[in-house]
């Protein structure tokens, strides 16, 4: 459709470059969080009781308000994609403000969350479910980058569409997608793992 | 992209209602339902299992459909396929396995 679309540059691949980038920095991001899971599970198996305890102390509602709120974001963002692909910029707009509020909508919640564990003592260094809390608060916290990290161009692409001619680079944006689309994956993951696994 | 992908739109609510619905039941088979212990495997292994079985169908739908890998070059899919394959299979396989030398 425009030029961002125009694949005649990529005469091997037939994939675009940044796009093709992207997978592949995904793929790394995918390990840097294996490394959590894997050493996640392995802990838990040997330590299952301090683990499950400290489980017990999370809010699994507010966990599942925010898979709701980042599921949510992920389609708006889909559609976002959707309506620059054929130039409808005001509607563009509509989605990816909506996305963005997505992703403080998660910050929020998120936040309320770590306050509260703030105030009941419960994060590494204390005598009580140290281990548990440390990952949690890796996870979630290298999560929660992302999600900000994410925010940050998509304030800038809708920033941009209030220019003349709206957002220019529809291919820019399914990149980003991709990545958006991607912390929305990794949710996936630390939900049940975090929140829900320990019956 | 450029390939008109026809009218997606329908089956982007579907793939969001879709994860919805899972993420429910992944609650509800988390928090309801109790495995009991299968020979060597501890119940709560198999309980991990079936969210860990929820969350790949959760994920398969967003790469497909969100993450536009349906429409995609067939090449890149095999480029995705492969990290995510071995990220599932250390899911699963430190599941059980790490169990298993508890055990023995």
């Amino acid at each position: 459709m425009s030029s961002a679309l125009n694949l005649s540059h990529e005469p091997v691949t037939k994939i675009a470059s940044g796009k093709l980038s992207m997978w592949a920095f995904l793929a790394s991001e995918l390990m840097f969080f294996s490394g959590f899971f894997g050493t996640f599970i392995v802990l838990r198996n040997s330590n299952y009781e301090v683990f499950k305890a400290g489980s017990e102390q999370l809010s699994w509602v507010l966990a599942l308000v925010n898979t709701f709120i980042l599921i949510g974001s992920s389609l708006t963002m889909a559609m976002a994609i959707y309506h620059l692909e054929r130039h409808n910029t005001k509607q563009f707009r509509v989605f990816m403000g909506l996305s963005i509020l997505g992703g403080f909508g998660f910050l929020i919640v998120k936040f309320f969350e770590y306050s509260a564990k703030w105030h009941h003592h419960l994060f590494p260094g204390q005598e009580e479910h140290t281990i548990f809390f440390s990952f949690y608060f890796l996870m979630t916290g290298f999560h929660a980058m992302h999600v900000i990290g994410g925010m940050i161009p998509m304030a800038y692409m809708l920033f941009r569409s209030y220019g003349k001619g709206g957002y220019p680079y529809p291919g820019k944006v399914e990149t980003l997608g991709l990545y958006w689309h991607f912390v929305d994956l990794m949710w996936i993951f630390i939900f049940p793992a975090l929140y829900l696994i320990f019956p | 992209m450029s390939h008109d992908h026809g009218n997606i739109l329908p089956s982007y609510l579907k793939v969001f209602f879709t994860l919805m619905a899972l993420t429910l039941l992944t609650v509800a088979a988390a928090k309801l339902v109790h495995f009991p212990d299968v020979a060597f495997i501890p119940g709560y292994v198999l309980n991990i299992t079936v969210g860990l079985a929820i969350a790949v169908v959760k994920v398969t739908a967003v790469m497909y459909i969100f993450m536009h890998l349906k429409f995609d070059n067939p090449m890149l899919r095999f480029f995705v396929y492969i990290p995510v394959f071995l990220f599932l299979v250390l899911g699963f396989a430190l599941n059980f396995l790490e169990k298993w030398t508890y055990l023995h």
